[in-house]
């Protein structure tokens, strides 16, 4: 919070605020409102959404009837814990040790170059998640402002991660080990944390105390858990988990759910799904479908979304945009990017534009969902971003005619 | 280092990206020497059409494949032909499509899938695409582990696809043959086969050679073993062609047959790049790798067709106009190993730009999900191109999906272009196909309906598909 303390002593030179006017956006507010309008902006929050707005001191950006949205909030990435996939020393996201109680949130790299490449294109946050894992439980992801900054913004440990499914061992173990693994961290007899470490179940399966105060904190509602699932009997298996032991549930994948569509609806669950990937790529997904956001989206069921491929996270717009192009409403794509993923993650005061949030906001070059369009600014917590990358100086580079060694053009 | 036995094939070696496609085009189809195999070439294509109907699609806004935009035009086709392209056209006894306000264009080309060989389900009983036990396989075939029943094949369809190249994985320097196939799914793989489609060569460079053989303790595990490795295989493919020819120049004279040297798998596919029936399809994401590769090439004479992925093919755009040489390239893929870390999202576009448009790009998925959305891909290569400052339109962009992979995969003849006396394989779109929004309404591959969206009978339905989740339905008509 450097920045902030900083900035105070800077305003108090000066008296006037850093404020800026987006003009005449068409302002897509990520709560399912679409319309012509301003957006003022002081320090890094947003102050007023209205018509005709105007300030003196503030810096003004024509957004000329060009759509403007929250900040794309990535609810399941690598940003900052992996620079380069197949290379494991740029790798922070497997644990070794914990299961359940690993933590990403220390690893953070402000200054991966996956980072600015996200940001310009229209990522402002992200929840950055473990990968690998041999536990049953994979650990915790964090919530991350993509500002660059070395004095992160964040929000540590937001959410569980878990998955149900071919394991070339049994599921149905999988699910047995969880239900244990729940039981004990219920603690419905409130011993101490030792005590329950000590048991033969924890101490075979390595449990260490952050894994069960981890666990304690899924079973106590206070962050939910992420599910990774498919199979529609496996769909079920998670809401029955849900249900008995009382879990702020989101399943992710869920490629058969349309098989299960009225109790994942009954049950009240969001869901993380990539619109794109219809390929019945194991024998758990064989009704997958490119109509799934549509069909979910259209029961009343919340979705956000995730990519295919790591390092670009934006194209959740290309799949978003592909949802609506087999049926999904274009505002529920708008929200499973933005505003669904804040209040699903509990990320407070962002996701969507509206007075007193946060200034995360991002103009666009055209229709944010299709893939060719593109940030013309971004805004994280008031402050207009760079739009450079690594990709953007390498192509001036090489798009320099001058008659000289690649080294010498800088 | 030249060689002089190579002069009488150097006819043979101009198949190239560059503008004077035809000419080069019909030098590689109709290769009339054998000298590799001294035999029939055995299993060939037995593609047949289905039945088509001739068909007037009326006023349909059109990209030919050869740079040009057309609004408002009719197309005529019969007998799988494409018959007659303008204005008005009147055929009394044509299937009419009215196509107003929708698009045209050639039905799209994968120049590098691995359908097939690498099936949906994704598991090890039919992953087949990587013959992973030597670091030459030049003896294997695709289209001898490509499962006929793949699921992924009608999931292209739906997404334009009328052809696709499959080539073997690249684990290794010489990783075997592809082969290209219309994407008519059927029982009998030769069945799919393109007809007169030449076989291509899968060559990799970088990291994934060195580390599949290098964590086993065997060559190559540096980029110099890589590179040791091509040259080694070169030299023996040399030889066994000098033999060959020796031995059919001595038949010849002796009008009758003398004992013919002994056949090599092998050395018959290297051998056959050699005299330019096969084509190089060269998996390689460095710049300064695709160099050496170029080198390599003079070295021993042939001819590269496309570097496949290339992240860094933006650095030597100009070199590979120069050498006719086609960039296959993602719009965006980058980051997940070392080699692909210097993305940028106007690669494809610096690649065609390159000598003020000579260069060849292509847009590729290597992706079962890509391959659906090859269009969406072309839009946003083609949106970077445009923010780096180079005017290209969509009519040119839209080259990358059709005629440049269809040279790539030396069927530019038969298709890639809305032309009379083409294979109709043509996509109607229900919107301009550059927004992500655009669906193919139809899908034509030799005039006939492979794909209708919304008609069931047009939706192909593999065996994998049937009954396999409720046995009295299809796997995917939610």
């Amino acid at each position: 919070m450097k920045r902030l303390i900083l900035f105070v002593v800077f305003l108090s030179f000066n008296l006037t605020a850093n404020s800026i006017l987006i003009k005449s956006g068409q302002i897509h507010d990520g709560q399912g409102n679409s319309f012509i309008g301003d957006i003022l902006i002081t320090d890094n929050k947003i102050v007023e959404v209205g018509k005709f707005l105007n300030s003196s001191s503030a810096k003004v950006i024509e957004a000329r009837g060009k759509p403007v949205t929250p900040g794309l909030i990535s609810p399941i990435s690598n940003l900052g814990v992996v620079e380069i996939n197949a290379l494991d020393v740029t790798n922070d996201d497997e644990p070794d040790f914990f299961g359940p109680g690993f933590s990403v949130f220390n690893a953070f790299n402000p200054h991966s170059t996956l980072i600015p490449w996200n940001r310009s294109n229209g990522v402002t946050s992200s929840i950055s998640t473990p990968g690998y894992s041999s536990h049953i439980f994979k650990g915790m992801g964090s919530f991350f402002l993509l500002d660059g900054n070395l004095d992160i913004t964040g929000d540590p440990d937001v959410a569980m991660y878990s998955r149900i499914g071919a394991t070339g061992g049994s599921r149905a173990e999988t699910i047995q080990i969880m239900e244990s693994l729940f039981e004990l961290a219920k603690n419905k007899d409130g011993v101490e944390i030792e005590e329950l470490l000590e048991t033969t179940f924890a101490s075979s399966l390595d449990m260490q105390l952050q894994d069960i105060e981890a666990l304690s904190r899924v079973v106590n509602k206070e962050i939910p858990l992420v599910l990774e699932v498919n199979r529609a009997s496996d769909i079920l298996q998670a809401l029955r988990l849900k249900k008995e032991f009382d879990l702020d549930l989101v399943l992710m994948s869920v490629e058969e759910a349309p098989l299960v569509l009225d109790q994942i609806q009954a049950s009240g669950v969001s869901v993380i799904i990539d619109p794109m990937d219809n390929i019945p790529d194991s024998f758990d997904e064989l009704a997958s479908n490119i109509k799934l956001g549509g069909i979910l989206s259209n029961a009343g069921i919340r979705v956000m979304f995730s990519t295919q491929r790591s390092h670009n996270y934006h194209l959740m717009r290309q799949g978003a945009g592909n949802a609506v192009a087999h049926g999904m409403n274009y505002s529920a794509g708008i929200a499973g990017m933005t505003s669904s993923v804040a209040e699903i993650f509990n990320i407070q005061n962002r996701g969507s534009i509206k007075e007193g949030n946060f200034a995360d906001i991002v103009i666009w070059s055209d229709d944010p969902l299709e893939p060719s369009a593109y940030p013309t600014s971004v805004i994280i917590n008031g402050d207009e971003m760079s739009l450079a990358t690594r990709a953007s100086r390498l192509t001036e580079r090489y798009t320099d005619k001058r008659d000289l060694p690649s080294a010498y053009k800088h | 280092m030249k060689n002089h036995l190579f002069l009488a094939f150097s006819m043979l070696l101009i198949y190239s990206c560059s503008e004077d496609v035809e000419v080069s085009q019909s030098s590689t189809a109709d290769a009339p020497a054998k000298s590799s195999s001294l035999e029939r070439e055995p299993f060939e294509s037995n593609y047949k059409p289905l039945e088509s109907e001739r068909t007037l699609i009326k006023s349909v806004n059109l990209y030919d494949g050869l740079g040009n935009e057309y609004s408002n035009l009719d197309v005529l086709f019969d007998d799988g032909i494409i018959k007659e392209i303008g204005k008005d056209i009147v055929d009394n006894n044509a299937t009419i499509i009215d196509a107003r306000g929708k698009w045209l264009t050639p039905g799209l080309i994968d120049i590098h899938s691995h359908m097939g060989v690498y099936p949906a389900p994704s598991v090890r009983t039919s992953s087949d695409g990587n013959e992973a036990t030597s670091p030459n396989t030049a003896e294997v075939w695709a289209e001898h582990s490509v499962w006929s029943q793949d699921p992924q094949f009608s999931l292209a369809l739906k997404g334009g696809v009328t052809a696709f190249h499959v080539l073997p994985g690249s684990a290794n320097l010489f990783g075997g043959r592809g082969a290209t196939f219309k994407n008519i799914p059927r029982n009998i793989i030769h069945d799919m086969k393109f007809p007169g489609a030449p076989h291509s060569l899968k060559m990799a460079c970088g990291e994934n050679p060195k580390r599949v053989y290098g964590n086993r303790g065997s060559a190559p595990s540096t980029r110099m073993g890589n590179m040791a490795g091509y040259r080694k295989a070169w030299i023996s493919a040399v030889d066994y062609q000098k033999r060959q020819n020796e031995y059919i120049k001595k038949s010849d004279q002796a009008k009758e047959l003398v004992d013919p040297p002994r056949r090599n798998l092998e050395l018959d596919t290297l051998a056959g790049v050699l005299s330019g029936e096969i084509l190089v399809q060269n998996h390689c994401y460095r710049a300064d790798e695709m160099a050496n590769m170029i080198e390599l090439s003079k070295e021993f004479d042939y001819k590269i067709t496309a570097f496949h992925h290339a992240v860094e093919a933006y650095k030597i755009a100009d070199l590979l106009a120069d050498e006719g040489i086609c960039g296959a390239l993602w719009a965006d893929w980058w980051g997940f190993k070392h080699e692909a870390y210097d993305m940028v999202p106007a690669n494809i576009a610096i690649v065609d730009q390159a000598r003020s448009g000579k260069g060849c790009a292509i847009v590729h998925s290597d992706d079962e999900v890509g391959i659906q959305h090859l269009n969406q891909e072309a839009a946003k290569a083609l949106s970077a191109g445009l923010r780096a400052g180079y005017e290209i339109s969509k009519a040119r962009a839209i080259k990358w999906i059709t005629s440049n992979p269809a040279k790539a995969a030396g069927i530019l003849d038969q298709t890639g272009t809305i032309e009379i006396g083409k294979d109709a394989d043509l996509v109607i779109w229900s919107k301009n196909p550059f927004s992500v929004y655009a669906l193919a309404e139809y899908v034509f591959i030799d005039g006939a309906e492979a794909f209708v969206r919304g008609e069931k009978q047009t939706q192909p339905v593999t065996d994998f598909d049937l009954g396999i989740i409720n046995p009295s339905d299809e796997r995917a008509s939610l």
